[in-house]
């Protein structure tokens, strides 16, 4: 693609951008959230069309960029999202909307057969045909939307959009060996992705995008460049990502004590008053249940939780709350926001005790909390009347937050909190993260970044397969250790 | 609901345990129920309700089988009911030759399946309400036609459908079934089937593997009118002519078949054999308890029950945030 | 343009106003015109219980059973155990709240869906009362004590007292659903019931008594109904259901996020209370006119759904 602008009205979404691959290349394309990576996958889809610029295939200029015209060429999309049907075959989900018939209708076999041997020989992967998408894993079901895009053979060029965003460390091993497969098979492919450290492992070559202009190709792709690429998407030098770590008190805020629950057992921690504890581990690891029942979305088998030195039991997430936990939930746009109530009123929702006199709500009042909590958390645009639905990953994130700062709160739990979110926003969110520290709460983060748990967090724990595997201080860990403990050593690693 | 997978197992059984249960009950209390002669009955009864439910099953299947966004028809029944009325009022009452009349009230039913896709498709309605509101607007018309009077019909053709026999069954039967067969194979044995199914799966995902969902879900209620229109032959053929107030009993039977259907199927989905076996279940329950004596309005009561007990234990099945 | 689009309903309204006293002169009377509330305040009282039931992301299809059974219970009550009429009336809302009950215990503790679970509630509730009535037919109180008779023939002030009740129960509507802080949970668990309960929402305890309280409302009008015709009629409050769900999709079309409120309810059941009026005065045929009530019900429909879509369309890509 070279030389692409985009211009919607009064903003260029690209402005002269490029991008060229090689067959057999892995191409990565990094940059901010509104750089543009989208809006030139659109381009190149067919969705929007450019108002400059040129696309071309195999030397080729396209000259009509509708998506039928652009699939015949043999471009591929791998969305972020799975688009599977839970309750179909993996052989049905192949060959959606290129089912092949034969003289007494579908030829179910044929499709059985082609998917098994595309799975097997190009993915590298054993997966039945008639296995019903709703009893496969993550990885599986990536892989399966893959097989669905390649099955006719005749793609030369995949674009994966995000695709490890669903992922635990171990599963991206699996869809690096896929890409491997099709590497092997000299197809060309784009790859997008905000983990730069997958970029630099896969990729062979990096375009960065900033404000809608190609700033860099990076030809040479190894970890040493990491910095360099976060430079220019960012446009600046960034040498902290993560702020300062303050020394938390001895105060014990919050204690776990033997807790078993669905998917991990006998898990033991603490949380002093000022702290962060990172919680690392792989999908399937437990993590996710042991701080949906801390939360009290799920039930404890056994076990037991103290809270400020109280015993805590909560059956249900409302009791969560009035004990003062919150909880910035890892799916935020369907379990953080309600996307079609304006700001104000999700910042409120939490507290709307505080903005009202005798169960009557004072507007006045909340649209004025809402406006100190838009300013603190420096949330585009000011207006508290907008939509969540509207705004960004990274402001999206601020709400749910404002929530919770609005309230007021003694343990923070957050899960995956900057998921989709970009570089700029990222780094607002650590900063806060550490301001709810200083202010003397417990804070728990759980994330499958292991440099983010790394920067942020004052001590570790690690769940692998439902027991707590290790629990340390961050001084006495680095990156491979961390994600040795998360693995397990060599499970799940390439070789 | 968070089940642990052997409460799971237990539970997916219930509506099956349940309706084995009332078959063992009605099988001890009316032994001559089960002879050749009243399952042909029985089955004959079944007909209307069998050809409706094939109908709602396509819809379901197009449409996502989640009832309030998801797809739904309740104006089946209304479509046969008006498609009814006008055989019996051309044939009876104004001496049209009955093809004629059949053309004429395929017309009807293809109206309402077109009401139905416009307020559905275009106007992006829910179809439980755009159904709903399909439905009375239907009735109402029906009404106009018979004048809220019953019309009786002795055409041969209708006639022959009630009493003649094709091969040793009965001629509804034997259509039943074999229309049955026709979507089963339209369904789940060719590309459109399951470019159908694909939209009712999922249909952001339809979308981008190239199907046109608003196309898929527009036939989807012209099947549905169809079968509507093929029930009114049944209809009138059942009760010699056309009577006002058929249509609540049929929607309620249409319903809990189809339902019911998705329990006994291996992916716990919405069939066309699944409806076509709810459908004669259900009904061999309502003959079964009225055999027995059952007053019909408790009958009434044990099928809505039913119905609440088969969607319970689906619910109490269905997978929690995992 | 927008504006126009959101408030073209109230156009219809007035291009229909139009049409019927050009028909008929008497629609415009003053007498024609508090019929026209009159005739309203049942199905303004059972279209606000559907307005909460809606808000909190369902429907109910047994508001007519709930109806019924208020209707059921009052008559029973005054008939049977010769009770007064203030007893009356709570024998009336006890009916309606049995049927929320068992809604709320299908819906949050048997995890049915709200469609569902009304559904076999409807079905259910239906046949209990044939089996009750022996049939479907009547059961008629004429003896009825002024008081509960007053309810439906009396008036306050010069104003029937159906159309008092209606005001009241309007006014306590909007202060729930749109002034209070439990209105705004309503709302959140409506659109997104997962964020509302990691938000502490009380999700599952107030959608089981909102669904109480809309029966327990719809038995109101029970009462009122039942002290109109001197008789408790078995189902006859199902030609309420589908009026009640158009008039609050027709209110949630005005709204600008699209969401079920209560003056838009009120409006919507204005239309239709307009529509069957004026009908009603063109002297056609009984058949004729459901027919023709059905068909616009249609149209209106579609055309305050369409209309939203439209506006929508218009916005623009974003």
């Amino acid at each position: 693609m070279a030389g692409i602008t985009v211009v919607f009205p009064g903003v260029k979404a690209l402005d002269l951008a490029a991008l060229t691959v090689r067959p057999g290349e892995v191409h990565g394309l990094v940059g901010e959230n509104g750089a543009g990576k989208s809006t030139m996958i659109k381009v190149l889809a067919g969705v929007y069309a450019p108002d400059e610029g040129t696309v071309s295939l195999d030397g080729e200029r396209q000259v009509t960029l509708l998506p039928n015209a652009i699939h015949a060429a043999g471009v591929r999309f791998i969305h972020q999202e799975l688009h599977l049907v839970p309750h179909f075959t993996v052989a049905e989900s192949v060959f959606m909307g290129q089912e092949i018939s034969g003289r007494f209708g579908l030829d179910t076999n044929t499709m059985n057969e082609r998917s098994e041997v595309f799975l097997r020989e190009t993915l590298n992967a054993h997966i039945s045909p008639r296995t019903l998408i709703r009893d496969l894993g993550t990885a599986e079901r990536k892989l399966v939307q893959i097989t669905r895009a390649l099955i006719d053979g005749q793609a030369k060029l995949v674009v994966f959009d995000e695709p490890t965003a669903p992922l635990a460390i171990g599963e991206v091993d699996r869809l690096f060996a896929a890409i491997e497969g099709l590497k092997a098979n000299g197809i060309a492919m784009i790859y997008v992705s905000h983990y730069l450290g997958e970029i630099t492992h896969i990729c062979d070559r990096v375009t960065v995008l900033r404000n809608g202009k190609t700033v860099k190709v990076f030809d040479e792709v190894s970890d040493q460049i990491t910095d360099k690429i976060i430079s220019a998407m960012v446009g600046r030098e960034i040498t902290e990502l993560f702020p300062e770590k303050e020394k938390a008190s001895n105060k014990k805020l919050f204690e776990v004590i033997e807790l078993s629950g669905r998917g991990f057992s006998q898990v033991n921690f603490e949380v002093a008053a000022g702290e962060v504890l990172g919680i690392a581990g792989l999908v399937g690891s437990g993590r996710e249940q042991l701080i949906d029942t801390i939360y009290g979305l799920l039930p404890k088998s056994s076990g037991a939780m103290i809270l400020k030195e109280e015993a805590y039991n909560p059956t249900r997430p409302s009791k969560a709350v009035k004990a003062g936990v919150a909880l910035v939930p890892r799916d935020r746009r369907n379990d953080g926001l309600v996307l079609d109530q304006p700001v104000v009123d999700n910042i409120n929702l939490a507290s709307l005790d505080e903005v009202s006199v005798a169960l009557m709500e004072k507007r006045a009042v909340s649209k004025e909390r809402a406006e100190v909590m838009v300013k603190q958390l420096d949330l585009r645009p000011r207006n508290v009347m907008t939509i969540p639905r509207l705004l960004s990953g990274g402001n999206q994130q601020k709400v749910v937050l404002g929530r919770w700062l609005a309230k007021g709160g003694d343990l923070f739990i957050l899960d995956e909190p900057t998921v989709g979110v970009d570089v700029g926003a990222k780094v607002e969110i650590y900063n806060l993260i550490r301001e709810l520290a200083r202010g003397g709460s417990a804070v728990i983060v759980s994330s499958g970044d292991p440099l983010e748990l790394l920067g942020l967090s004052d001590r570790i724990m690690v769940l692998r397969r439902g027991y707590l595997a290790a629990s340390s201080d961050v001084k006495d860990l680095n990156v491979d250790s961390l994600v040795g403990l998360t693995t397990g050593g060599n499970e799940g690693l390439l070789e | 609901m968070n089940a642990s997978p052997y409460f799971r197992k237990l539970v997916e059984w219930v509506p099956v345990a349940v309706f084995a249960g009332m078959f063992i009950f009605l099988g001890i209390e009316a032994p001559n129920l089960f002879t050749p002669f009243t399952i042909d009955l029985m089955l004959k009864q079944a007909v209307p309700t069998v050809v409706v439910s094939l109908g709602l099953a396509v819809v379901i299947m197009t449409g996502g089988d989640d009832v309030v966004s998801g797809g739904i028809d309740l104006s089946i029944p209304a479509a046969a009911i008006i498609a009814a009325a006008i055989i019996a009022d051309q044939v009876t009452n104004h001496g049209t030759l009955l093809p004629i009349a059949l053309v004429f009230a395929l017309l009807a039913a293809i109206m309402v399946g077109v009401l139905n896709a416009f307020l559905v498709v275009v106007i992006r309605m829910t179809p439980l309400l755009a159904t709903l509101a399909t439905s009375v607007a239907v009735v109402g018309i029906t009404k106009v036609i018979t004048q809220s009077k019953r019309i009786n019909v002795t055409d041969p053709f209708i006639v022959f459908l009630r009493d003649g026999t094709v091969i040793g069954l009965s001629a509804g039967v034997v259509a039943a079934g074999l229309l049955t067969l026709i979507y089963w194979f339209l369904m789940h044995r060719t590309r459109w089937g399951m470019q159908a199914q694909a939209t009712g799966g999922g249909r952001e995902a339809a979308e981008v593997s190239g199907i046109s969902t608003k196309a898929y879900q527009t036939i989807s209620f012209f099947l549905a009118a169809c079968t509507g229109f093929l029930a009114s032959m049944f209809v009138l053929a059942r009760g010699s002519g056309s009577s006002p107030g058929t249509e609540d009993n049929l929607l309620l039977e249409m319903v809990l078949a189809t339902f019911l259907g998705a329990a006994f199927s291996p992916r716990r989905k919405v069939t066309i054999w699944g409806a076509a076996l709810g459908a004669v279940l259900v009904t061999m329950l309502s003959v079964g308890f009225k055999s027995i004596g059952v007053n019909v309005f408790w009958t009434g009561c044990i099928k809505g029950s039913l119905i609440l007990i088969v969607v319970a234990s689906a619910a109490a099945t269905a997978r929690g945030r995992y | 343009m927008r504006w126009f689009l959101r408030y073209s309903f109230l156009v219809v309204i007035a291009a229909c106003i139009v049409f019927f006293s050009l028909w008929n002169p008497v629609f415009l009377s003053a007498g024609n015109q508090m019929n026209i509330l009159e005739g309203s305040a049942i199905l303004l009282i059972v279209a606000l219980g559907m307005t909460l039931v809606v808000s909190m992301g369902g429907i109910d299809l047994s508001v007519g059973i709930a109806l019924d059974f208020g209707a059921a219970f009052a008559v029973v009550a005054l008939k049977e155990y010769d009770a007064a009429w203030y007893v009356a009336i709570l024998a009336g809302i006890v009916g309606g709240c049995l049927i929320g009950i068992l809604n709320a215990v299908l819906i949050v503790w048997l995890n049915v869906s709200a469609f569902m679970a009304t559904l076999g509630t409807f079905f259910i509730g239906s046949s209990v009362q044939r089996i009750f009535t022996n049939g479907g037919g009547p059961i008629s109180h004429r003896r009825m004590p002024q008081e509960f008779r007053d309810l439906a023939v009396g008036d306050v002030a010069g104003i029937p007292t159906e159309v008092v009740i209606a005001a009241v129960v309007l006014i306590l509507y909007f202060i729930f659903l749109e002034c209070s802080i439990f209105g705004k949970r309503i709302q959140a668990i409506g659109l997104q019931p997962t964020a509302a309960l990691i938000a502490g929402i009380e999700v599952k305890r107030i959608i089981f008594f909102g669904f109480i309280i809309a029966a327990a409302t719809c038995a109101v009008g029970g009462l009122i109904a039942s002290a109109n015709i001197r008789m408790f009629t078995p189902l006859s409050g199902f030609s309420y259901l589908l009026d009640a769900i158009a008039a609050v999709f027709i209110g949630a079309s005005m709204h600008p996020r699209g969401r079920p409120n209560v003056v838009g309810t009120l409006v919507g059941v204005l239309f239709l209370g307009i529509l069957a009026n004026g009908l009603n005065l063109m002297g056609l045929n009984f058949n004729t006119k459901d027919a023709l009530s059905g068909i616009i019900l249609v149209l209106a429909l579609a055309f305050a759904i369409g209309q939203r879509r439209f506006v929508v369309l218009r916005k623009g890509h974003k």
